[in-house]
This record gives C-alpha cells, structure tokens and sequence, in this order.
C-alpha cells in the first residue's frame, strides 16, 4: 500500500479484473468518498478531515485480503462495428508500417471479441484488454488536441474506445458510429467493465 | 423571474457541487473550480455553500434582471456595476426589473462567482446540476452560456437581507501562490524530488478547468516512463514525456498514463481555480499527517462564516 496523495492510497492489484472486483467491494462497503480502480492498482479517497489514515490504510488492507470472488461471467455483449482506416482512422497506415503489417492483416488481427479492462479518463471511455501482441505499440509522441466521438486507437497492448470528442494521444486505426455515451439516457453507459466487445470491419458506406 | 445573458464572456458556466462516486466509469467531479469563492457568494445570498451559481472566466459576464433579487459577486476581483455604478464585492446587491448587473474583468485571479438568492435552475445530471463541458451535460445545456440566454431561479421565494462578507474572510486574489503538497509518489520515482519545493514555476497559459500547465524546470523519471493507466484525482501533478509539470484540475480525466509525482493537499485544492497564466506558483511540502491536520485547522478557522465549509474545501 502507498500514499497517492494526503488523502489517497494506492494498492497494487494482480490484474485489471481482480482492480475491478476490489474497487466494487470497496464502493459497496461505503467509507470511500471514490473508489476506483486502474490496470493493475486500486486508489480509493478518503475523508480526512473525520478518518484517521491508520483506520483507513487497516480497512483497505483488510478488503486486499479479502477480495471477492469472480462472479458469474458478465452477460453484457456488445458489438462495435468499424471503419478501419481512412479519414475514420488517421493513424492506420503509420502504424501498419510502424508493425509491419498489411491493412488486410491489421484488420483480422484486430476484429474479434475483447473483454473491457476498465472505462476511465472521460464518461464512457473504454480500456479494452487481450489484443494481440503483433499490435503492441506506443502512444503519439504528441497528442491530438480534437478526435472525434467513436475513434478506436491501440496502445500499450489496449484497445481505446473514445467516447466523446475531444484529445487523444493513442493511434487511430479507425472509429465507429456505435454511440458509448448518452447523458440523457436512463443507461448512459453503453459498456461496463468486464463487457464482451466484438469489432467487426464495416464499409465506410 | 428570468435572467438575460448579455454578455456571457469568455467561458461562463453554471457550477455547483461536485460530482461523487462515479469516477470508476470515468465521470469527473467537475463543480466550481473555487469552491471556496463559490460558497461565500453563496452565503450572502442566504444559500447553501454549494447551490448552482455562475463561474465567469478572466473577461466576466453581463445579466439583465425582469424582477427584484438578491445576489453576491465573489472570487476573482473585478470592477462590478450595476447600471453603469459602481458595486461592491463580497456584499449583496439587491436587483430589480430592468437592472443590468456587469462583472468586469478579472483583475486578480481567473474566475468570478456570481450567487442568486434561491439558486438557479439548472439540469440535473449524474447527481450535480455541475456543467462538464467536454461531455456536454449539467448546468444550462451542457454548455457554456451565450448571449441571450434566460436563466431561472430554483427559489423564486427567497429573500436575502442586506450582508458583507467580513474582512477576515476575504481570500486575497494574488500574483504569486504557495500551495502545499506532497511528493508522496504513487508509482515512479522522481530525481531530485526536492527541486519540486525550492522553485518558483509559472502558470503557463494552456490552463484550463481540466488542468494547468507549469512552466519551469524540467524533471526527469527514473524509469522508462511507461506506466500502466491508474486513477488519476484533481491535484495530482503529472509528469508526461517531455519533463515538464501538469496539474490536474476539477475536469481532468479519471484515469492516466502518465506518472504523478506530487499532490496538492486537500485544504488548498481551491486556489488552483484562480492560478491565472503568468502568475507563479510555488510548493510547499507537506507529510499526509501535517496536510491532515492543517485541513482540520482551516476548516476550523472558515466554521465560524461558512458553517458546512467541510462540503467546500
């Protein structure tokens, strides 16, 4: 456990699933005003004007050791239909060259199903974990300042889904026109974490 | 009762409380920028620390009135008129048809906070009425106020009596800030974390409600600087690439992949609403138990005026 800041603490957690669980365990035994987990940590905020940090580092220990099961393998499935590269994904052929792959290979190689690691960064952005280790690479050395709302870019071993327009630094391979985020609506969050993703290559038409 | 925007400034929005609970699915805490500022206009006009008001930024904002208020202007010090007279912050002014109130430009400070006496109506969403203007939702529209748009009041009812604030409770709006900090790092190693104390760095103008950028000296990590994304609150100073600082603000993003290699305390997390491009900014180091107590002492101190101050800062 390590201090995120005067009223953070971090823990290190196995993967992004047991982050999940852990972080979900702790939102539901209240004491945290945020709870929340990342790829491999969990920060949970506590109140330190009423909370000592020695109470809350032993509650926090206590819910590391004790981290619930797996449940039952999520029902979610959703399907993210894509345009791969052109306008819709301005990174594609930089990072075809960067792998040494053909588009037609970067395609298959990417479509397929996924499991949401985390959302995270802005409402509804989603960090797709398992992608294939022949697109590994690295974030832009400059981020864009304006993206539009749909784009899919890799990073990291991740797939990123933006939900919203505006920056991004990862490599655009393409974008769909799947809606991730609704404010309006009752749900508006169209994936959670633990979701099954499926991309499928679409026509730009 | 209808307010008319006249001028709406640079970048207007309706604040209010912080958003809690949902950073897990990405959703930021947004909220007045300077809470602080926010609750003591809020005061004067009878409402609790946190009602939906008006954050103007750096040029301020104009508003029509069609009927008698009450309200108080806050924050970043600004020559104010009421039909072309001068008017006093930090004391109520009462309002009537006709009244054209102007908050001038920002002085001192970045952001004015302009309070209604019943609150003002504004939408809903995710549990705070707070504008998040990168997502388009909360306040009025989702958006940042244009010329002509009609807001109302929550409570067309309430009344405010006469009232100033009291001078010991006026937040000086400065050129140079000290903020306290720790340099508890979460996961990356900072060479010579020291220099982050014994500096003086410089607001940089890409400074926003998402986050302000520090121009200074440089740091380096001791590590390949990649990092897994973990969460990410407001205060926490990263350090991306190039070596320079970024100060995550009310808006910024939940999760990130850069490393974080300090944290503003709690108890000053306020100012960073008013640290305008050229002022400088300097850290003072703090230990988890000093920040503590010392955030306890100043809700202490703030009690006496603003008694759910433990809501504010």
């Amino acid at each position: 456990m390590r201090s995120a800041g005067d009223d953070l603490l971090s823990v290190s957690v196995a993967d992004p699933q047991t982050a999940q669980r852990m972080a979900a365990d702790l939102r539901e035994s209240g004491g945290w005003t945020e709870a929340v987990a990342g790829v491999d940590s969990v920060v949970v905020r506590f109140d330190i004007a009423n909370i000592l940090r020695a109470d809350a580092e032993n509650r926090l220990s206590n819910a590391a050791a004790n981290i619930s099961a797996p449940a039952e393998r999520q029902q979610v499935v959703v399907e993210i239909p894509v345009v791969y590269g052109g306008e819709s994904g301005p990174d594609f052929a930089f990072v075809c060259e960067k792998l040494g792959l053909s588009g037609m290979e970067l395609i298959e190689i990417h479509c397929g199903e996924y499991t949401v690691d985390m959302l995270g960064f802005t409402p509804g952005f989603a960090y797709i974990g398992g992608l294939d280790d022949r697109l590994v690479i690295d974030r832009l050395e400059h981020p864009r300042q304006h993206i539009p709302a749909g784009s899919v870019g890799i990073a990291g071993g991740r797939t990123g889904l933006y939900s919203l327009p505006g920056p991004g630094g990862w490599p655009l391979i393409g974008r769909t026109d799947r809606l991730l985020f609704d404010a309006a609506s009752d749900e508006p969050f169209t994936l959670v974490a633990g979701a099954t993703v499926i991309f499928t290559a679409v026509d730009d038409s | 009762m209808t307010i008319r925007i006249l001028k709406p400034g640079l970048q207007t929005t309706i604040q209010s409380r912080p958003r809690s609970g949902l950073r897990h699915l990405g959703v930021p805490s947004s909220g007045a920028a300077d809470p602080l500022s926010m609750a003591l206009a809020n005061r004067l006009v009878g409402n609790a620390s946190l009602e939906s008001a008006l954050e103007a930024t750096l040029t301020g904002v104009t508003l029509a009135f069609d009927a008698k208020s009450t309200i108080a202007i806050t924050g970043a010090t600004a020559r104010c008129t009421l039909n072309g007279t001068a008017v006093e912050q930090h004391a109520t002014i009462a309002v009537g048809p006709g009244d054209v109130v102007a908050v001038g430009a920002a002085e001192n400070g970045v952001r004015s906070y302009v309070a209604f006496a019943g609150g003002l109506l504004a939408d809903d969403v995710l549990g705070s009425p707070s504008t998040y203007l990168t997502a388009g939702f909360g306040g009025h529209e989702g958006r940042a106020l244009e010329k002509g748009d009609e807001l109302q009041l929550a409570d067309t009812a309430a009344n405010a009596p006469s009232m100033e604030t009291p001078a010991d409770y006026r937040p000086p709006m400065l050129g140079a800030w000290t903020v306290r900090a720790g340099a508890s790092c979460e996961t990356m190693n900072l060479k010579e974390p020291q220099r982050l104390f014994d500096q003086k760095f410089t607001i940089a103008s890409r400074s926003d409600r998402m986050g302000i950028m520090l121009e200074g000296e440089t740091f380096a990590i001791e590590s390949d600087r990649q990092m897994p994304s973990a969460p990410l609150f407001p205060g926490h100073i990263q350090c991306p690439h190039d070596g320079s600082l970024y100060v995550m603000s009310v808006d910024s993003g939940t999760t990130g992949g850069y490393p974080r290699v300090a944290k503003i305390a709690r108890m000053d997390l306020h100012l960073l609403g008013q640290l305008r491009p050229g002022n400088s900014l300097t850290l003072i180091e703090r230990s988890d138990d000093d920040a503590a107590r010392e955030l306890q002492e100043k809700h202490a101190y703030w009690q006496a005026w603003l008694p759910d101050i433990a809501c504010v800062i």
